[in-house]
């Protein structure tokens, strides 16, 4: 069985090279959520050879 | 509306007060505040109906799902592991970095101006390195952080490296105990973490955080060059390695916060990009994200960029650097430049002035939905709130010309429209401030928004001046810098702009009530409804005292003691946070902290002490009674009275309307104001300012009740003015007595300017009647009581514009009056979430007339 990881996720984006943040392998999880108040974006860094989380899902 | 009031015969015209606005005749006076949002545009309206408030009454948040982050704190905490041995200051800014380059970010639909300071917008950071009291409280509620496990792990970890815990150790623990009371003095900082700050926003918009990154590095660069000379003379020159780490930490903080910016630019645009439908919105993401992507790090091109660095430096400074209550900025006037820029000349991000009244509504709502991580006391004492949070607007340049702008009505007008409690609005009163804004200030007042509240211009000037003398560096305040000041919290003038704000509330804050003091005096430092235990020094027996004297001087020794507790524990706190809590990034802001290489909690170059007196009128109004009864007719002993004050008056119901009927303040009447200014000039003020500050300044009375005269009220015991025990006290800091003052608005007046001696600042809360407010003479009526006011050199004012019947109606149909704002003291809340308690003391105000002799007296022209 082969575990997914943060790379192969849609909601995985690269951090830009000319970034202030770069680091290899790193990028933004950016994910919505909806509540009674309404809709909102999240991003947190995480890094592509990470574990995917519950929130996966493949980029295919 | 019911317009069912009296007409006044006035230098013989019938005066009539029919609503201006006569489509209001129509509207039941009982729903009044239900018709008056009016916002000024969709999407502010939506919004505001999906507004995330964070208001807490009795304590306890009013919406379900707010609650306490884990993010912020497990990150400071992981910093802090990893930074040991490392100099503070530098640990300070690399725990800010880890923060901002790992903490989770938000951006809500329909937002404008973004970010947020926790990892979910129903959620709010903890600060464990300042209180372990506080943080352990929240982990016993249902706001607690989740995991809770690793949250009590944090909170143990903290516990010994705690501002609290470093500073108790150096108070006797009886004295500790006596405090922790909060009975005869508000808790010390170190123990509930409560804290204020006015960020230098100025650097930050005309220089942009590159800026400032580039003057430390020079600054090091230079340092470095002095400390390699020859020849090496250890007694100047080892002074350059405090001020290096400084500079590096400035440095290590500006670049997290620059990064931190461009990442809020870059989750815009993958929203736009990848995610969004709607073609303006994606239109407008793209928009925001060029913005962060720009600032803080650049100075602000436009009025939008302008407003997004300071919410980003807002969040910082007050959010996650460290806690701090406050809204602290002249915002109009650091404003007014981008306003010019994009309003006037269009020359970069063009608007027309409706789109700024619009910006400036969502700042409003981002505001409203700011949640502050305050220990419990503090969120009890500022029920239907979230957070103090207070701009400041109006008042005079540098040149003593008038400051008011297009951008103060812009601000002005939007609080009229969108209607919120926060944040409130200080605007500074001065004969030189134009109609067309004075319009705006009393259009948010009738509105019955309890804001602004005005405060005496020239006052503030010369208090900044006199300030300036005991600056310790000998620089302190010049006279164009004296013109800038703000309120730093509700109640205080301090200054803003580019350097010697005040950083930190152990500067100036925190209370002192005299009505619990007069309660131990009167039983040799016991206090026996509460507590039950000793809280001050045996000042002798009351029932043995032959004098008036003695009892003056018996409180005068227990104020004596406690307000030089409470000045002492802010010290302490003062050199910790120098040596353990630097803010690197509010350090960075400053010009005197980067000219000179030092943390702004260490550098004071403009001393601003103060302390408030809360509950004084109590005290006051008791002191005029008993010397009236038992000294002067002798028609009661002293151990009568005691015996009346513990039985609550039961059984002494003669003896109590005798005490309850001796003269009020408030009422222009000498028996009582003489004793009274007296009280508050010799012992309230003039014992006060024997204590010097951290900064080598007098500390000064700021008597401003917030809402304190109710948790300090039901704490304090039956009082010899007549008050049961439990009841609230007196709810301003120099207003009479809720419902004793019964000669009119104008003789409140010349009571409260009565007093001038050893003061700061004292408020003055007022409740006007709504029909005259309303009217087409309202305005009229009110400038000339401003003016009077004015004249009469008092300090701070506020006014509720609210009747009795809608107060009654919202309280017997909540769900109906969601839009019912009301000024408790200090700052405004939404009336049906707060406390029955409260709600009965803000319905007992007395409503204020304008009879014939007050518009005579105010020589109002109709």
């Amino acid at each position: 069985m082969t575990t997914s990881t943060c790379n192969s996720c849609e909601f995985f984006f690269k951090t830009p090279n000319n970034a202030r943040d770069f680091e290899k392998g790193k990028g933004d999880c950016v994910t919505s959520k909806q509540d009674e108040k309404g809709k909102y974006w999240l991003s947190r860094p995480v890094m592509e050879e990470s574990l995917c989380c519950q929130s996966f899902k493949n980029k295919n | 509306m019911n317009t069912d009031i009296h007409s006044i015969d006035y230098k013989g015209k019938k005066i009539e007060f029919h609503p201006e606005n006569p489509a209001e005749m129509d509207i039941p006076a009982d729903e009044l505040h239900e018709h008056l949002q009016n916002p000024s545009s969709a999407r502010t309206q939506r919004l505001k109906s999906r507004c995330r408030w964070k208001h807490a009454s009795a304590g306890e948040f009013v919406e379900k799902g707010v609650g306490a982050g884990i993010e912020r704190m497990r990150l400071l905490t992981e910093s802090h592991k990893a930074t040991e041995g490392e100099p503070e200051p530098i640990r300070r800014a690399k725990g800010l970095k880890n923060i901002l380059d790992n903490s989770t970010l938000v951006i809500q639909e329909d937002e404008f101006i973004v970010g947020y300071h926790a990892e979910d917008p129903n959620l709010f950071p903890l600060y464990p390195e300042l209180s372990y009291m506080s943080v352990q409280d929240y982990l016993s509620t249902d706001y607690a952080p989740q995991p809770l496990t690793e949250a009590q792990e944090i909170v143990d970890y903290w516990k010994p490296f705690s501002l609290q815990k470093r500073c108790e150790r150096y108070f006797d623990p009886v004295d500790l105990q006596r405090a922790y009371q909060v009975s005869t003095m508000e808790g010390p900082a170190f123990a509930s973490g409560f804290n204020s700050v006015i960020p230098p926003y100025e650097t930050v918009l005309e220089d942009g955080l590159q800026k400032r990154i580039d003057l430390a590095e020079q600054q090091i660069a230079h340092a470095r060059k002095e400390m390699e000379a020859f020849p090496w003379d250890g007694t100047t020159k080892l002074q350059w390695i405090d001020k290096i780490d400084n500079w590096r930490a400035m440095t290590i903080a500006c670049e997290a916060v620059i990064a931190w910016a461009q990442r809020h630019a870059r989750l815009c645009r993958i929203v736009a990009e990848n995610f969004e439908t709607d073609p303006q919105r994606r239109k407008e993401l793209l928009e925001i994200a060029d913005i962060c992507q720009r600032v803080p790090a650049e100075p602000a091109k436009g009025l939008k960029d302008a407003m997004q660095s300071k919410w980003f430096t807002y969040l910082i400074c007050h959010a996650i650097e460290r806690y701090a209550s406050g809204y602290a900025q002249k915002e109009d006037s650091l404003l007014e430049p981008y306003y010019k820029i994009s309003v006037v000349d269009k020359s970069f991000q063009p608007m027309t002035y409706g789109e700024v009244v619009e910006l400036v509504e969502m700042e409003r709502l981002k505001i409203s939905e700011h949640g502050a991580g305050k220990s419990r006391a503090y969120r009890e004492i500022f029920p239907g709130s979230n957070d103090l949070f207070i701009l400041t607007l109006g008042g005079t340049r540098g040149d003593g010309s008038d400051a008011c702008c297009d951008m103060t009505d812009a601000i002005l007008e939007a609080a009229k429209r969108i209607r919120t409690t926060e944040p409130s609005i200080v605007f500074r009163y001065s004969k030189k401030n134009r109609e067309k804004t004075l319009h705006w200030v009393f259009e948010c007042i009738r509105d019955g928004l309890g804001y602004p509240s005005i405060k005496n211009d020239e006052m503030g000037v010369q208090q900044m001046r006199d300030y300036a003398k005991y600056s310790m560096n000998g620089n302190g305040a010049t006279e164009e810098e004296a013109h800038y000041w703000v309120n730093v919290l509700c109640m205080s003038a301090g200054l803003a702009g580019r350097r010697k704000s005040q950083k930190t509330r152990s500067e100036g804050g925190s209370a002192i009530f005299p009505a619990k003091l007069l309660e131990i005096a009167l039983n040799n430092g016991y206090d026996w409804s509460y507590s039950d235990m000793q809280l001050g020094p045996e000042t002798g027996d009351a029932r043995k005292f032959t004098s008036f004297d003695q009892l003056w001087e018996a409180f005068r020794k227990q104020y004596q003691y406690t307000i030089a507790l409470c000045i002492r524990t802010k010290d302490v706190s003062r050199i910790f946070e120098c040596r353990y809590l630097q803010m690197p990034f509010v350090s960075a802001l400053d010009d005197g902290c980067m000219e000179l290489g030092m943390d702004a909690n260490e550098l004071s170059e403009q001393p601003n002490g103060w302390h408030n007196p809360i509950t004084s009128i109590v005290a006051g109004n008791s002191l005029v009674a008993i010397k009236k009864l038992v000294f002067d007719e002798q028609k009661y002993t002293m151990d009568q009275l005691l015996d009346a004050l513990q039985a609550n008056w039961e059984g002494y119901e003669e003896m109590h309307a005798d005490f309850k009927n001796a003269p009020k303040w408030g009422n222009d009447d000498d028996e009582a104001d003489i004793l009274i200014t007296r009280f508050y000039e010799e012992i309230l003020g003039g014992e006060m300012r024997k204590n010097t500050n951290y900064s080598g300044g007098p500390v000064l009375p700021t008597g401003q009740a917030v809402g304190l005269y109710m948790e300090v009220g039901s704490r304090t015991g039956p009082t010899p003015d007549g008050r049961y025990g439990g009841e609230a006290a007196d709810d301003g800091g120099i207003s009479p007595y809720i419902g004793t003052d019964k000669k009119g608005p104008t003789a409140v007046l010349r009571s409260v300017a009565k007093v001038q001696k050893n003061q700061k600042a004292n408020l003055l809360n007022q409740r006007f009647s709504v029909p005259i407010m309303r009217s087409k003479h309202g305005f009229n009526i009110w400038h000339a009581y401003m003016e009077t006011w004015h004249d009469l050199n008092i300090d701070h004012i506020q006014l509720n514009v609210v009747s009795t019947e809608e107060l009654k109606a919202a309280q017997r149909e909540p769900e109906k009056h969601q839009d019912l704002i009301v000024r408790v003291s200090g700052f405004s809340a939404r009336f049906v979430d707060i406390p029955t308690y409260g709600q009965n003391t803000i319905i007992a105000r007395n409503e204020q007339d304008f009879k014939a002799e007050d518009l005579e007296y105010l020589s109002v022209d109709l």
